[in-house]
């Protein structure tokens, strides 16, 4: 058995297709691509195909994982050169290798929100207030975990690495905390600090740039 | 541009995917390079629409033609449908999201008569008027209508520009053919349109003027002058080498029916008396063993799909059934695919085949007796006695099975009560057999389900001329067939038959009616198949407004010698045959299948051949 992992993009019109839906649309991408994926044993024998974090329904990306394995071994050109003349338009893995990390060494995910006001002269205002939101004690905002709502500080949690402005849009990067556990989405942030605001805006492109371990290093 | 206002509001509506197209198996084609555009209309909603047969085989062989260019349109949820008229948003075509009122057709396949507000809503959204006659002069867009319901359009027949009649293989290529010299003359919308009457198939109802008697029956129907008097239908003679595709767009999100599906036979040879799609499809005709083989084989590795099912009426009737099968199931186990198996009729299969579809087997039991008593059945010409089901349900039991689901019809021509209390008593015969199994599941009970639909006579069927039962009768029966019913383990349910009454109206409407659905539409009826949308009120006020009633096209008895407002269509079927059909109906006697024996229903004075050698 060899283990595979990908890396792709979901981008454009892929970027509607919910994990769910993807979850079944990739089997019937293997049933196609004629590659020998490694099935599970057991009652309900099915391809072993594994993402390892879930892309929010309109998110963009370029660095989503997606593991499985195979039977026997396949070049890794030949596995991504079948698998992406298959790929729907927006959906393309970018390189094929062999897992280094664990999936549960994920720690980290950095996203880049694209912000537009509805007026771009309040662009300075925008970015003085987001200084000011910046530099309170605490941040709640409330949180859905399986255990229900909860009320959870997303100040030490959210690291806002750099802001771009743009004239016409402002791009928000942030790292958060991901991993199998725990998981924030960066709208969280963003909308808390839209309720306080007096700026209006809209988010536009929203994208996960990067997956990294705990310990800061990007995932592989 | 229209993408960028679309995917403005795509994350507000529930499964976006369904209205930004993309999909796996898609054909994407530059509208500047490609001669002529065909909107390709489902009306209903994606999940419903992308699971259709027709829609998948006629929008690969338009695609198939390097100049022709057919994308698909459905009718958005009413979340969407909001957002779309708040922000003009033009109904659109999910491949190039191009505005449907570009395209040189726009062609909506009729499946059920439920659908009709849904044309006219998706029309408006597409801000194409309505009404033909609104239309101007200029060639496009060419509105058409096909599938089944056309059989008798009249009710629609004042929106259309175009019916065609019969399967469109072969006929939608030839009126894109025609509509492109046209194009390149540049012709006005009417002189098109008289040409394409010279097509067969071809029904352009503005041509034809229908009078009235003073009872409200059809006096005459007459066509303008050089048109055809009567539309003949049209069929593929050759079946088993019609385009088939090899590969269907795989939609992301779930739809109804989700995986590869091929057509083994079209027609059936049975002959049920209050089947439409029995008679419309005449005469029978079936794939080879090899192209069905083929092209499942085809169809699995390019979609990618492990669900395979076979469409056709009755699957049971194709002559090479058992090695059919037999290969198709060696290589869907082989290839981890699932075979999905209508009900098969499984008489004559050897034990090894029986063995193998045993094994794949895993939906429910089901049977479709239609009517409580041998008599009824007769009546109706459904071949099914009570043996074989008795002998199927015993196998069934003894095999694991607990659980049946009967299907009846209510308010069947020459029904009395006791065919009523009969549905009960077979269901009672079934749970009954049950428990003198000792083979029999152990620890479970038996669960029956009976579900009876309103009857609903359709045209070009011997029924043609019956009237429906009035909601009283109906509820009558009903509480009937409920007090009969005397154990838990039998369930009885039914369809609203107030939906069974409107499809009846439409089913053997005249032109008249195109006013009503207008109404209804302008009152807010759209959907009127899903149970949650159907507006049973504004349909009616719509019907006093427009000072018609129902129960004159529902309820009414029709002479043999009325003229049927689809009198001059023609389904190869002769009206004298539906007269024969209904004669020995009332004396109880049957007919035999095709195979068994013809019965001349005169379809062969149009295929110029015997329908079997
Ligand atoms: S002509 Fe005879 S065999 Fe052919 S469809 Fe009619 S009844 Fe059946």
């Amino acid at each position: 058995m060899i283990k595979v992992r990908t890396v792709f993009e979901k981008k454009g019109r892929a970027k509607y297709i919910s994990h769910l839906d993807l979850n079944r649309f990739i089997m019937r991408v293997f049933k196609r691509s004629g590659l020998p994926i490694w099935y599970t044993e057991g009652f309900n024998p099915h391809p072993y195909i594994v993402f390892a974090m879930a892309l929010s329904l309109g998110f963009e990306s370029d660095c989503e994982i997606m593991d499985f394995n195979l039977t026997e071994g396949v070049s890794f050109g030949k596995i991504k050169k079948i698998l992406n003349d298959i790929l729907p338009e927006g959906l393309k893995i970018l390189y094929v290798t062999t897992p280094e990390h664990k999936i549960k060494d994920i720690g980290k995910a950095e996203y880049s929100v694209e912000c537009i006001t509805e007026n771009p002269e309040e662009n300075e205002i925008f970015l003085t207030e987001l200084q000011k939101f910046l530099e309170l004690p605490e941040i709640n905002v409330e949180k859905k975990t399986k255990k229900g709502i909860k009320l959870v500080d997303i100040k030490p949690l959210t690291e806002l690495t750099n802001i771009i402005n743009k004239s016409d849009n402002i791009v928000l990067n942030m790292r958060l905390p991901a991993g199998t556990q725990n998981n924030f989405n960066p709208m969280l942030f963003i909308d808390a600090f839209s309720a306080v605001s007096s700026v209006r805006f809209e988010t536009g492109k929203i994208s996960r740039t990067g997956i990294l371990c705990a310990d800061g290093e990007v995932f592989k | 541009m229209l993408r960028e206002k679309i995917e403005k509001y795509l994350l507000d509506v529930q499964k976006p995917s369904r209205y930004i197209g993309g999909e796996m198996g898609s054909i994407i084609k530059n509208p500047d390079e490609t001669d002529v555009s065909f909107a390709f209309c489902f009306p209903d909603t994606y999940d419903i629409g992308m699971s259709h047969l027709g829609m998948k085989i006629l929008y690969s062989l338009t695609n198939s033609r390097e100049n022709y260019r057919c994308e698909r349109v459905f009718a958005p949820s009413e979340d969407f449908e909001k957002i779309m008229r708040e922000n003009d948003i033009p109904l659109y075509s999910l491949e190039n999201l191009q505005p449907v009122r570009e395209f040189d057709f726009i062609g909506f396949t009729m499946q059920y008569e439920l659908s009709y507000t849904n044309v006219l809503n998706m029309l408006d959204l597409a801000g194409v008027p309505v009404w033909q006659k609104e239309r101007s002069e200029n060639l496009s867009p060419i509105v058409v209508a096909g599938g089944p319901c056309v059989c008798n359009a009249e009710p629609l027949a004042d929106f259309f520009d175009i019916m065609i009649l019969g399967e469109g293989e072969e006929v939608n290529l030839e009126l894109m053919d025609l509509y492109y010299k046209h194009k390149q003359k540049g012709s006005s919308r009417t002189e098109f349109l008289r040409d394409a009457v010279n097509i067969q198939g071809v029904y352009v109802p503005s041509f034809y003027n229908v009078e009235y008697n003073i009872d409200g029956t059809v006096r005459s129907i007459t066509s303008d002058e050089g048109v055809p008097a009567v539309i003949h239908k049209r069929i593929i003679s050759d079946f088993d080498k019609v385009y088939y595709p090899d590969n269907f767009v795989v939609p992301f999100t779930e739809i109804v029916h989700d995986r590869a599906s091929v057509e083994v036979l079209r027609g059936c040879i049975r002959g049920c008396r209050f089947c439409q799609a029995g008679f419309l499809y005449r005469p029978f005709r079936e794939k080879s063993g090899e192209s069905i083989y083929s092209q499942a084989k085809a169809l699995c590795e390019n979609t990618g799909y492990d669900e395979l099912s076979l469409a056709s009426l009755s699957t049971s009737d194709h002559s090479d059934i058992s090695d059919m099968l037999s290969n198709l199931i060696d290589y869907t186990e082989k290839n981890k695919i699932n075979l999905s198996l209508p009900s098969l009729r499984i008489d004559n299969f050897s034990e090894e085949l029986l063995e193998k579809v045993k094994k794949v087997r895993k939906s429910g039991l089901t049977f479709a007796p239609e009517a409580g008593t041998q008599r009824l059945r007769d009546v109706i010409n459904k071949n099914v006695t009570e043996d074989e089901i008795m002998n199927t349900c015993r196998i069934a039991f003894e095999g694991g099975y607990s659980s049946v689901k009967l299907y009846f019809m209510m308010g069947l021509p020459t029904e009395t009560d006791e065919d009523i209390v009969g549905i009960a008593e077979l269901a009672q015969r079934i749970v009954d057999l049950f428990y003198s199994i000792p083979e029999r599941p152990k620890g479970r009970g038996v669960q029956v389900s009976i579900s009876t639909a309103t009857f609903v006579p359709k045209p070009f069927t011997p029924f043609e001329f019956e009237p429906q039962d009035t909601r009283e009768m109906i509820e009558r029966k009903q509480k009937l067939l409920i007090d009969s019913v005397k154990t838990k383990k039998i369930k009885v349910s039914w369809h609203n038959s107030d939906v069974s009454l409107l499809e009846a109206v439409l089913a053997r409407g005249d032109r008249r009616l195109s006013k009503v659905i207008y109404t209804a539409w302008k009152n807010g009826c759209k959907f009127d198949s899903w149970g949650e949308h159907f507006k049973f009120d504004v349909w009616m006020n719509a019907f006093k407004e427009c000072g018609l009633e129902p129960e004159f096209y529902a309820c009414r008895k029709r002479e043999y010698n009325e003229i049927m407002p689809w009198e001059h269509l023609d389904y190869y079927v002769s009206k004298d045959f539906f007269i024969r059909e209904n004669m020995k109906a009332r004396e109880f006697k049957t007919t035999p299948n095709c195979r068994e024996k013809c019965s001349g229903c005169g379809v062969t004075a149009m295929t110029r051949r015997a329908c079997f050698d």
